[in-house]
């Protein structure tokens, strides 16, 4: 496979690009899913694939296919040149790429148990169990259970003409339970799941009485719950949101590609105070197992952690090799890409706030009326218009100072220039969610994760269905 | 196309070899250009091509599923196999009756156009930069980003009891999207063509139009959080009506986990509300004879004037209710096709004049949860309305309630429309939503 790789490199460079990169990606899955009590769908995959990329005269080409004979490498490696030269016809600033040190590199991700030698009826086990123990938890209120367990092994070879080779080989695990249940024909769902850049000792590890139970817990509670209040309101976020949040309200907009596409709210504000002083914000692709971790990107960079906030002044943004260059800075490895038919794209990693000085009763203690909202479920961000969302599965009512009755799930949204200047306490506690999402961008779905502590913000918008 | 049915068969056969009681194989090969704008320029042109098999197999109603590049005969048969003892491992279902019989599908006209699947990148670069040229001569200092693309693709469909379906289908598609700054205030919004045949196809004009939307978002407030009547215009009605539609999923319905479970017969929207779910539609974006399992597929109607008249089923939900499936299988899921909403007899303009104080949606989706039907949802572009104008843009807020009780708060759906191949996009008008805002 690497000689493949290098080939169309060599190639590439004997046509005179500016730069290229030729990036294999092989992958295995196996995933399994079960509902009301029989694991009745297994599946299994193998996909490769090359993605070529060309930077000629200053204008991008990219090409993809999924054949790997010579034959169709040659006929890849020239259309994505048909491409670039197609791309010149309007360059507004000719496409650069950093120079930097080339890097051989050959690394796997660490795991103890590689699922490629775990049997499907040991996984089975894992799903069963999942299911039995949240199914008893919830009793008669049982409506219908799901469980699911995936593992993936990808290996990805990006070679350049840079001289970089890096072969990197990850393998991810992640299992999950959901339980709807009912009561006087009100159903609601709870759903947890763990999942992290490990092998199977992930899912045979997990504790069922963290993510069964809580799954079960999560839908009997929502049962009862009240809808949410419809206003604006001070916000305390749960750590189990805070990650969802700095990565549509800040993250995205701190993705180099976005600021010089002119396209991010906080272009030309480096150096400037654009948050609370109690705002620290890293990216960072180094936390151990962590869903959104690596140990190179996908131009073959080594990842790191990218300080993007530091006491509510912005410090720096996340980069691929053709955004550092043009920002003059080093590269940090933050260029990411699906799949071999996807070229890499500035992406988040693992985002976090870091944790403050307050404890989540001082949070709690001085808003008369509010809410506190858990369980980060999915958000989006329209970055150009500093405009994001999230949405959360649960929450609390806050009423004179204390934590009162749950409220079931609701979408926040604020602008972002405003949120950030308007968190007003950070907690002492911090929580690395263990576990992870996919986030989308550009049409391709990355892995990430986030975390930290509680957050206040004076005023959210939060969109429920009931009158306060 | 021939490799791909060949393929397919030779997949389905060498899981029936190895011991499966049933099995479906879908065979495919793709290809695709397309080119990014970013501030008004190129950022990259991109070309792909793709080929796969996917073998469904079933064992006493278990299923296994193996998903490959080769379509050769040899990564075929082994794609085959490995379904067929996955199916063997998995739990029995005795729930599973079968896989559909051969039928006569209807030939839809127009899913596949040469002329599509013969577009250049140089074509393509230039409705881009028209785009992007048309949007400047409105806004000089926009900044405008886009894109467009073209694909063909041909597809196999095999199973076990004589299913062969074979078909070709192209797509086109452009969009510009463009934001004005004015100080720390934007302005922005997108317009977009889409079609499969080049005569359905028509980028021009996309660009200004975007600028000049985009330029009307500017000098944004925010709104009292108050109950109000919402306008949806065509780019946001279709979504608040499609969440019927995907959530009338028979197999979500059968598992007790959806708020659509007894809705059969019932009112799920107004009396002035009447779906159609139409796979038929000549160069429909989701026209086909056939399902995902190779189901005939008909015209039906969804909702009548207001009441559910059946939910969506495959052959295996269609089995468990011991009814015919409709023919909405993704082979592996259920969705519905072209969905789409009688029309009314009132103008936009009329139905918004007679509107005191509201809200008017120009675009965003309403997501509501699938077990609740409860949404809450961002605006994320919407106008106050006064008085029956378009008074101001909306900075920010949220819509908040419960998806039928606003269906049902349906008064008014305008005889005017956007149209798409195969979607109609009219201006629907409903009673009252919870709307949160930032004043």
């Amino acid at each position: 496979m690497k000689e493949l790789a290098e080939w169309v490199r060599d190639e590439a460079m004997k046509r005179g690009v500016q730069f290229a990169d030729a990036r294999i990606v092989e992958s295995a899955h196996t995933s399994m899913s079960r509902q009301d009590g029989k694991t009745d769908r297994l599946s299994q995959g193998t996909s490769v694939g090359i993605g070529v990329r060309v930077l000629l005269e200053g204008a991008w080409g990219f090409a993809s296919t999924n054949s790997l004979t010579r034959e169709d490498l040659r006929k890849c490696l020239e259309g994505a040149m048909e491409m670039a030269k197609a791309s010149g016809a309007r360059v507004a600033e000719p496409g650069v790429v950093a120079e930097v040190e080339p890097l051989t590199a050959e690394v796997v991700s660490d795991f103890t148990i590689d699922p490629r030698e775990v049997g499907v009826d040991r996984k089975m086990e894992v799903v069963r169990q999942l299911e039995s123990v949240a199914v008893d938890r919830v009793g008669p209120h049982l409506a219908n259970s799901t469980a699911h367990y995936g593992d993936s092994v990808t290996r990805v070879i990006v070679c350049n003409t840079l001289g970089a080779c890096v072969d990197q080989t990850q393998v991810r695990t992640s299992a999950g339970v959901g339980i709807t249940a009912i009561k006087d024909d009100v159903r609601q769902r709870g759903y947890e799941h763990r999942n992290g850049l490990a092998g199977f000792e992930l899912a045979e590890g997990i504790d069922p009485e963290e993510v069964s139970v809580k799954a079960a817990d999560t839908a009997l509670m929502l049962l009862d719950a009240r809808r949410a209040p419809a206003g604006n309101f001070p916000v305390v976020l749960h750590p189990s949101i805070v990650g969802i949040f700095i990565h549509e309200a800040l993250g995205h907009n701190a993705e180099a590609d976005h600021v010089i596409a002119k396209d991010s709210i906080i272009e030309g504000k480096l150096g400037r105070q654009i948050a609370s002083q109690l705002i620290n914000v890293i990216d960072d692709s180094t936390i151990e197992g962590s869903w959104g971790s690596y140990e190179y990107d996908s131009e073959g960079t080594p990842g790191g952690r990218c300080v993007i906030i530091e006491n509510g002044v912005l410090k720096g943004f996340m980069h691929s090799l053709e955004t550092a260059a043009k920002m003059g800075v080093a590269p940090n490895g933050s260029a990411r890409a699906q799949g071999a038919s996807s070229p890499p794209v500035v992406r988040m990693s693992n985002t976090i706030v870091s944790p403050g000085e307050s404890t989540l009763d001082e949070l709690v203690k001085d808003i008369d009326l509010g809410v506190l909202l858990e369980g980060g479920q999915w958000g989006y961000v329209l970055c150009v218009k500093g405009q994001y969302t999230c949405h959360a599965g649960w929450g609390r009512m806050i009423r004179n100072g204390e934590l009162a009755e749950p409220i079931r799930d609701v979408t926040m949204s604020g602008t972002i220039l405003d949120t950030l200047k308007n968190v007003d306490a950070v907690s002492k506690d911090f929580e690395m969610l263990p576990k992870g999402g996919m986030c989308g961008k550009a049409g391709q779905g990355m892995y990430v994760n986030g975390g930290g502590p509680y957050v206040r913000v004076s005023e959210l918008v939060v969109g429920g269905q009931e009158q306060v | 196309m021939d490799d791909l049915v060949a393929g397919a068969q030779r997949a389905c056969d060498a899981a029936m070899q190895a011991g499966a009681h049933f099995a479906d194989v879908s065979a495919y090969r793709g290809t695709s250009l397309s080119v990014t704008l970013e501030n008004g320029a190129i950022k990259s042109s991109d070309a792909h091509e793709s080929c796969g098999v996917s073998v469904r197999a079933f064992y006493g109603g278990g299923q296994g599923w193996y998903h490959g590049d080769g379509i050769d005969m040899e990564a075929a048969a082994e794609a085959g196999q490995v379904a067929a003892a996955l199916a063997r491992q998995a739990d029995p279902d005795p729930d599973f009756v079968s896989l559909p019989e051969p039928a006569d599908y209807e030939e839809v006209e127009g899913l596949f156009d040469a002329a599509v699947a013969g577009l250049s990148i140089g074509r393509l670069i230039e409705h881009s930069l028209a785009n992007v040229d048309a949007a400047l001569s409105v806004e000089s200092d926009a900044i405008v980003a886009g894109g467009a693309g073209a694909g063909s693709y041909e597809t196999a469909l095999v199973n076990s009891l004589g299913v062969v379906a074979a078909g070709s289908g192209s797509s086109v598609s452009c969009f510009s999207r463009v934001a004005i700054r004015r100080g720390d205030e934007v302005g922005m919004f997108y317009d977009f063509d889409y079609g499969r045949r080049l005569d359905d196809f028509d980028p021009q004009g996309l660009g200004a139009r975007a600028a000049e939307e985009a330029a009307k978002f500017l000098g944004a407030r925010d709104i009292e959080t108050k109950d109000l009547p919402v306008v949806f215009g065509p780019l946001a009605s279709r979504g608040a009506l499609m969440s019927i539609a995907s959530n009338a999923n028979a197999e979500s319905v059968q598992r007790n986990r959806s708020f659509m479970v007894g809705k059969l017969g019932e009112q799920v929207a107004s009396e002035i509300v009447t779906l159609v779910d139409d796979p038929l539609i000549p160069g429909g974006m989701a026209s086909r004879g056939y399902d995902g399992e190779g189901t005939a597929r008909r015209r039906l109607t969804l909702v009548e004037n207001g009441v559910l008249q059946t939910y969506l089923h495959d052959s295996y939900t269609a089995g468990k209710a011991g009814v015919k499936s409709t023919g909405h299988s993704t082979r592996g899921g259920i969705a519905p096709s072209n969905v789409n909403p009688v029309l009314g007899d009132k103008t936009a303009d009329e139905i918004i004049k007679e509107v005191h104080e509201g809200l008017y949606i120009n675009a965003g989706g309403v997501h509501p949860n699938s077990v609740t039907g409860d949404f809450s949802s961002s605006i994320d572009f919407a106008f106050k309305i006064e008085n029956g104008e378009l008074a101001y843009p909306v900075k920010k807020g949220a819509m908040g309630g419960n998806i039928i009780e606003l269906l049902k708060g349906i008064d008014a759906i305008s005889s005017d429309c956007r149209e798409e191949p195969g979607s109609i996009m009219p201006t629907v008008r409903c009673r009252r939503a919870r709307i949160a805002g930032g004043a």
